[in-house]
């Protein structure tokens, strides 16, 4: 097909653009056919929702009234700008986020260096550290709720030991729901930071190692100025990668058992779980909609300021 | 820094905050487990204690109560499917991408990097919105086919497929085969490493997924595990532990089994490293 596609003369100019079109997917037909899924599903699941999701901002849109569709401009931004509960919501994904972000990756780093001193028994652990990784939300938010619950055996360990003096309905609290939720994540993805980092340590030079010791620097020494430096790709990526998916968080706060705004007192509402909320129970789509960009605006921000302001040599 | 091969009293240290981690780890699965093996009113009574006598009738419950086996038909249907056609659609791009030479290429791989970079919120509402109006809400290719081919995967793929010598596929073009039978004859079987991670990341993507048959299987006749699950915690909360129990350990166990034979593919496919 090609080495004959390769000798027909190109059409002649009287059949302008579509001709010349049909004789490059003809020249490089299996090329364009291989990548058409991609492309075809792409267009519609992707780029025509996307330009769908920026067309409803500027309507009220509900599924029960469909024919209810009616412009109302900038009105869904500037609602999603001075409404307190998305505020609320994002106050609380910042808060739960700053809380797991640091654990996650401070556990990861510890368990990974750990394990890199380790010479026997280190897949062993490796592999149950990672195990959480792979279970589903759903099980783990199961298991973490009765873990966490008034009942369960953590509470009561820490009663015993007189750290708390009685039992804990954190659910119902102000404060508590997020910092618990970003336990329970830790438990599930601390994994994933160790491996990665841990696949950062086996990739540092050890003479850089001996040097230093041959300098005199300490333990501690060589870690700051050694091991973090040199972790910096890492350290970089997971920080990114962990921006974009937690401020996203919905599934775990659902799935431990609070409604859709996130109980009472809207104690655990995170932004998505609150676009979910005027999408599906209040049928807001617009509104929703306009909550959506608002997020992926305040990530791709954050994630712009991280791309300039994290210390960049070895990046 | 280094690691030693004599065991001294830091490694010793070091084995003990290691153990005493696994146990963390592994404490809230051991719980599931025991809890499982337990009748109703002991789980309620005393949650945190070993079982004094082993039953099984919690698991008896899950297939009696719960359409254990719908649930378990309806994720296996929906994660061979969507595991199936992503693998193969997305490395039949990887090829593209990486091996053929096609007008335009450079630009397409480009842009469908950049499309990684945005965040899955935005097309909850707008794909939501389509699927209902194309009247597929309730019907499993509502999540099929969105997911029949992904840029990650493509991605991965063709990292991999860079690796493989041009010398091998012009020979067997010079032979008068054709890119098809190229990819599948050829590539294809060299790629087996990343076909596993390609495949790992979208079964385990599907089966675990709960935000997607939340949305759109309605009808408890299309549940899948994680949302039969949830749905039966929601339900009548506090009753029916022992179904409860038996059901999340059914769930997990064969998933974590998997794991352990495959765990360095597992961590090669989420983490996107390879460990000694």
């Amino acid at each position: 097909m090609n080495e004959t596609a390769g000798k027909t003369y190109l059409p002649v100019a009287a059949h302008g653009r579509p001709a010349r079109l049909w004789e490059l997917i003809r020249r490089h037909f299996w090329g364009y056919l291989f990548v058409a899924p991609w492309v075809i599903l792409y267009t519609v699941f992707g780029l025509y929702p996307l330009l769908l999701s920026f067309y409803l901002t500027f309507f009220t849109y509900s599924f029960v009234q469909p024919e209810n569709f009616i412009f109302v401009g900038l009105g869904n931004w500037i609602g999603g700008l001075i409404d307190p509960l998305f505020w609320k919501s994002l106050f609380n994904i910042f808060y739960n986020q700053s809380i797991f972000i640091v654990l996650k990756n401070g556990l990861g780093l510890l368990a990974a260096l750990l394990l890199f001193k380790t010479v026997r028994f280190g897949k062993f652990f490796r592999t149950i550290y990672f195990m959480p990784v792979v279970v589903s939300i759903v099980v783990l938010m199961t298991i973490g709720d009765y873990i966490a619950s008034p009942n369960g055996p953590l509470q009561k360990m820490l009663l015993s030991t007189g750290i708390l003096d009685q039992a804990v309905f954190w659910k119902f609290n102000q404060w508590l729901p997020m910092p618990v939720l970003a336990i329970i994540n830790t438990w599930k993805w601390f994994g994933m930071s160790m491996v990665i980092l841990l696949a950062g340590l086996y990739s540092i030079d050890p003479q850089l190692y001996e040097a230093a010791s041959i300098d005199g620097a300490s333990g501690w020494e060589q870690f700051l100025n050694i091991t973090l430096p040199q972790l910096r790709p890492q350290l970089f990526f997971l920080f990114v990668v962990d921006v974009i998916n937690g401020l996203q968080m919905m599934t775990e706060v659902f799935t431990i058992g609070f409604d859709v705004y996130g109980g009472v007192y809207n104690q655990a509402i995170t932004p998505v779980l609150y676009l979910y909320a005027q999408a599906f129970d209040r049928s807001n789509m617009g509104y929703a909609s306009a909550l959506g960009l608002l997020l992926a605006l305040i990530i791709a921000l954050l994630t712009v300021a991280q791309f300039k302001f994290f210390p960049s040599e070895s990046r | 820094m280094l690691p030693s091969k004599r065991l001294t009293w830091g490694s010793l240290g070091i084995y003990a905050l290691l153990f005493l981690g696994a146990v963390f780890l592994f404490y809230p699965f051991f719980y599931m487990l025991m809890n499982s093996v337990k009748p109703g009113p002991e789980i309620l009574n005393s949650p945190n204690s070993l079982p004094r006598q082993l039953t099984f009738s919690g698991y008896r419950g899950v297939f009696e109560e719960l359409n254990m086996v719908r649930l378990f038909r309806n994720s296996l249907i929906l994660a061979i499917s969507i595991t199936v056609l992503n693998t193969f659609l997305s490395s039949l791009a990887a090829y593209a991408i990486a091996k053929i030479p096609f007008p335009g290429r450079d630009k397409l791989f480009g842009f469908m990097l950049a499309t990684m970079m945005i965040p899955g919120v935005l097309f909850l509402i707008p794909t939501y919105v389509m699927i209902y109006n194309l009247g597929w809400v309730g019907k499993f290719h509502a999540l099929i086919i969105p997911s029949a081919v992904s840029v990650y995967n493509i991605f991965l793929v063709r990292q991999f497929m860079t690796g493989i010598p041009d010398e091998l596929l012009e020979a067997a073009r010079l032979d008068g085969a054709n890119e098809l039978l190229v990819f599948l004859r050829i590539v294809l079987p060299l790629c087996r490493p990343a076909l596993a991670t390609v495949a790992i990341l979208s079964f385990l993507g599907s089966w675990n997924d709960f935000l997607g048959p939340l949305l759109y299987l309605n009808r408890p006749e299309t549940w899948t595990v994680q949302l039969g699950l949830y749905q039966f915690k929601t339900s009548i909360p506090g009753e029916n532990l022992q179904e409860l129990w038996a059901a999340t350990t059914l769930i997990t166990v064969p998933l974590v089994l998997v794991y352990f034979f495959l765990q360095d593919q597992f961590m090669r496919a989420f983490a996107n490293v390879s460990l000694k």
